[in-house]
């Protein structure tokens, strides 16, 4: 027996003696460790009759589990749960109550759960060994990004990174499969013949796409299909390999099938439904030279050779950096940046940490305050079981032994209540992914992690509805309790109930507030000026590559076209085509700089590139300031650009932009300034941006800009007969109100907004709930107290305000540390806030006005039952 | 006796009566997993069939190894092994060939 197994054997012996009852404790590790001694030092002798130690030790897990239960058993936990469950049916409305806002609690936390569990706790699916991957994109001095890289970069990584076992390459497109009526516009992966194999991933039937048919352009049409299309469109027949499918307009030959669940490596994209060949992707034939550097389009992800720490990796990547920037020009500021693992890029996961922290801070607020609404439920309860705890207690139960049944049953209605959680969590979970402003690859389904995350929930919102309570409970005289005999509180559970009360109002308060914040900024997103014109647009996307019908020529035809017939529609004030919309996908950027001072790079920028056919500037709303707007490509035969306001101050400060060239294979030349607009977010400033007309564009997927002053959105079926009759096999892609779109564009904004709006309205109601309770129970609790004021003349309305004055200062107390939490809890938001300070004075006093409200309503409904008493029915009771 | 012992628990028994002693031994001379047996040994004890004591250490000392757990058959612990060896020789008596006829 070799010493670090003897070791090993040790160590687990005392790791599970914690198991073992704690009087037997000793003897037993004595007794496994003295046995031990002896079968290892057997060696010579009789070593062949013992076990290994290895197998002698593990059955000490099941002695000392054997014993726990012995302990348990002993100490009557069986009797305890078994009774936890008579008394919880015995109520069933208090354990319903008491389950249920328990259940709404713990499924707001699951949900959470389930969402950073989703984005960055899981492992792609069906991925071997995920944690050697490791994430590489391209980035520039001075900003860093996590962008793609082009053809040519992607093989030049492939070749130096000679610490990677491998690199490969996806992009994710959206493609026509089938042809005529059966048609369908599904998500496709192009991926480069090692993706697979670097991936670990096997085939649920055939084979995957392999090195094999990826190395000459165009010559390998074949393609795996993904699992959910394979049984929805096929059946899941095996029969389906072999056969021959419409994709993009060409036949490929199905080869293979992905296994179920496999959707690619990242977490914000379509699931892919469609495995290509990257070489195959189809502006390689004919648009694009396959050694294009200026073209990026392509991700890139590699797996670390064996034993290779990642940060070494890192390190190598700077001569990668080094090899592109002497490759190509295009390169020339460009830089290598890796991160471990796939699924989120490191800005991802930065938001996604962000938001998970936000929400999960929130919804552990809400999971104190049911704990807070259940705590008040046991302790009103508590009262009405006072003989009951005072008779055990004079038989002669130890208190100990009161506080643990009342314990176990905390913990037996926080089981149950985890187990009701389930549905709020399913309904929660399933409705995620359309809360978040992207297409998620893989449904939030809860894992066995979730469901452990219930029991752990339940378990400790047992503790904490429970514990208090309980000790209270236990704490009472036998003597006093029992002569009582549940007629009246007032004693420390009164002062219990108000402290419980309280909180629920502090917590409430801090949720509204922030509701109140998020709501603001999502209005003032919705109001805010972005530069141009947002309301009565509507952008339809249509995607040109994906058919592989178009080249250059005819992409910038067809944009024209539709442009022009778009403008003729009924309630069309005018319409253009671009290469992209705002607040849209398919934004492209190019180095751009003065051309009277070139490779100067202390002025030269990364600007966005838009393409755009004419009237694109009216139709967006786009103040031209100087010069003129861009024609049709073919009224512009030389190369021509509008540039932004940005552009032109940061190239030609002071100076008019007009008739000044920017740089290119030809120079540009301006001839129009346009204001600034933003785009992308309503958060970033605008960037410098270069408007040029559309033939000047790579890019095939084009966005029609429709101005109506109607409803946008009504514009969208028409739009799509004039697409379906230009081009019958072309799809739309997507349809957007624009103005819409600009509001979501505050992306996690709308998630945090909606969930905390959520858990703000379940908070008032349980406060509300509770100060009900709170009120109704003085009342019935004064009752006697009350008929003697009345039969001594007092007023009713008098009473009223009794039992209204308590509740004021339980109320006012409440009300203030509840401003104090919202304005922490504000400046925790502040991140995800728009245009409003964490602080705004009049968020604060509507939730106060709202809160302040419905306690009036909750208080007075039950005290108005105080005036209208009657004084002889009162003191009978 | 509410429930009558099993096979595993009169194999030990029968071995503590044979004078086989602590729980290493009643491992290799029963063949049965550690696993089994302490929990075994554990039951029988609570419910009064064996007795446990710690060997007195002196004589641990002597033999020059860690000191040792003995368990002892209690009275109730025999008679509860003669029942249950008569138990199960009956049981093996009906499940042998019976000879038809006479």
């Amino acid at each position: 027996m070799s010493t670090s197994g003897s070791s090993f054997a040790r160590r687990f012996l005392r790791a599970i003696a914690w198991l073992v009852p704690a009087s037997e404790r000793a003897s037993w590790l004595t007794e496994w460790e003295n046995e031990l001694t002896v079968l290892e030092g057997a060696k010579d002798r009789a070593r062949s009759a013992y076990p290994t130690a290895t197998t002698f030790v593990v059955g000490a897990l099941p002695h000392a589990l054997w014993m726990r239960k012995e302990d348990w058993t002993m100490s009557g936990l069986p009797q305890d749960i078994k009774y936890a469950f008579r008394v919880l049916a015995r109520s069933p409305g208090f354990t319903a109550a008491a389950a249920l806002t328990l259940a709404l609690g713990i499924g707001a936390n699951a949900t959470i759960f389930s969402l950073v569990n989703g984005l960055l706790l899981s492992d792609p699916p069906g991925v071997h060994e995920p944690d050697r991957l490791v994430q590489i994109a391209r980035s520039y001095d001075d900003a860093p990004r996590w962008d793609n890289w082009s053809w040519p970069a992607l093989q030049t990584i492939r070749r130096e990174a000679r610490l990677f076992e491998g690199v490969a390459g996806y992009a994710g497109r959206s493609m026509t499969l089938g042809s005529g009526a059966d048609a369908e516009q599904v998500a496709a992966l192009m991926v480069t013949g090692d993706y697979f194999g670097l991936l670990g991933v096997q085939p649920a039937a055939g084979r995957l796409i392999g090195p094999a048919d990826d190395t000459t352009p165009g010559a390998h049409p074949v393609v795996v299909l993904g699992h959910d299309l394979w049984v929805r469109r096929f059946g899941g027949d095996p029969g389906a390999l072999g056969d021959v499918v419409q994709v993009a307009g060409d036949a490929y030959e199905v080869v293979g099938i992905a296994p179920p669940r496999f959707a690619g490596v990242e977490v914000f994209a379509p699931p892919p439904q469609l495995f290509l060949p990257a070489s195959m992707y189809p502006p390689f034939r004919g648009l694009l030279p396959f050694d294009e550097w200026g073209w990026s389009w392509i991700q890139a992800f590699g797996r670390l050779a064996e034993g290779v720490p990642f940060e070494q990796a890192e390190a190598s990547m700077d001569v990668v950096g080094n090899v592109l920037r002497a490759a190509d020009p295009v390169n020339e500021d460009v830089r290598v940046l890796v991160a471990s693992g796939v699924g989120l890029d490191p800005e991802e996961r930065d938001e996604a940490r962000l938001v998970g922290g936000l929400l999960g801070g929130v919804a552990l607020l809400v999971l104190l305050l049911t704990c807070a609404s259940v705590a008040n439920l046991f302790v009103a309860r508590a009262t009405t079981r006072q003989v009951e705890m005072g008779v055990r207690l004079a038989l002669g139960a130890g208190r100990a032994r009161l506080v643990r049944q009342l314990v176990v049953e905390s913990l037996v209605l926080g089981l149950l209540a985890a187990g009701i959680a389930t549905v709020p969590l399913m309904l929660g979970a399933g409705a995620l992914p359309s809360l978040l402003p992207y297409m998620v690859s893989a449904p939030f389904t809860p894992d066995a992690r979730v469901f452990g995350s219930l029991i752990v929930l339940g378990l400790l919102s047992g503790l904490l509805f429970g514990g208090a309570p309980s000790i209270a409970a236990a704490k009472r005289d036998v003597a006093g309790t029992l002569r009582r005999a549940g007629s009246t509180g007032g004693d420390g559970s009164t002062r219990l109930r108000d402290g419980l009360v309280a909180l629920q109002l502090t917590l409430s308060l801090g949720l509204l507030a922030s509701a109140a914040l998020l709501g603001s900024s999502i209005l003032n997103a919705l109001r805010a000026d972005p530069g141009f014109e947002p309301r009565g647009l509507l952008a339809v996307y249509v995607d040109l590559e994906g058919t592989g019908r178009y080249d250059g020529e005819s992409t910038t035809a067809f944009g024209e076209a539709l442009a022009r017939e778009a403008s003729g529609l009924p309630g069309v004030v005018s319409a253009a085509v671009a290469s992209q919309a705002p607040f849209l996908a398919g934004f492209a950027r190019s180095t751009t700089g003065p051309a009277d001072r070139p490779n100067d790079p202390s002025v030269e920028v990364e600007a966005e590139a838009v393409f755009v056919t004419e009237g694109y500037f009216e139709s967006m709303g786009i103040p031209v300031l100087r010069g003129r707007a861009l024609r049709s490509s073919a009224a512009e035969p030389q190369p021509v650009a509008v540039v932004n306001e940005s552009l032109a101050r940061r190239f030609w400060p002071g100076e008019d932009a007009i008739g000044k060239e920017l740089t290119g294979e030809v120079p540009i030349r301006v001839v129009g300034v346009v204001g600034d607009v933003q785009g992308r977010s309503l958060r970033a400033r605008a960037a410098p941006a270069v408007y040029r007309p559309l033939a000047a564009s790579f890019n095939q997927r084009l966005a029609l800009i429709t101005r109506t002053p109607g409803e946008p959105l009504s514009l969208a079926p028409p739009v799509r007969e004039l697409v379906a009759r230009l081009d019958p096999g072309l799809p739309v892609l997507a349809t957007e109100d624009v103005h819409a779109r600009m509001a979501a564009s505050l992306g996690t904004t709308r998630i945090i907004a909606t969930l905390v709006a959520g858990f703000a309205g379940l908070a008032l109601l349980l406060s509300v709930v509770g100060l009900y309770g709170l009120v109704s129970f003085t009342v019935s609790h004064r009752i006697r107290e009350m008929g003697i004021r009345i039969a001594l003349g007092a007023a009713p309305s008098g009473l009223v305000g009794l039992v209204l004055r308590r509740v004021l200062g339980v109320t006012l107390v409440g009300m203030l540390a509840g401003i104090v939490l919202a304005i922490a809890l504000g400046k925790a938001l502040e991140g995800v806030l728009f245009g409003i300070t964490p602080s705004n004075p009049w968020v604060f006093a509507a939730a106060t006005v709202v809160l302040l409200t419905a306690c009036v309503v909750a208080a007075w409904i039950p005290a108005r039952r105080a005036g209208r008493l009657d004084a002889m029915v009162s003191l009978r009771q | 006796m509410p429930r009558p012992l099993g096979i595993t628990s009169l194999q030990i028994l029968a071995a503590i009566r044979d004078g086989v002693s602590y729980g290493l031994e009643l491992v290799t001379e029963t063949g049965l997993p550690s696993g089994t047996v302490y929990p075994t040994l554990g039951r029988m004890k609570s419910k009064g069939l064996v007795q446990a004591r710690w060997e007195d250490g002196r004589i641990a000392d002597e033999e020059r190894r860690p000191r040792r757990r003995y368990y002892t058959l209690t009275p109730a612990g025999a008679d509860a092994l003669a029942e249950g060896a008569a138990r199960h020789r009956s049981v093996a008596a009906s499940l042998a060939p019976k000879t038809e006829g006479a």
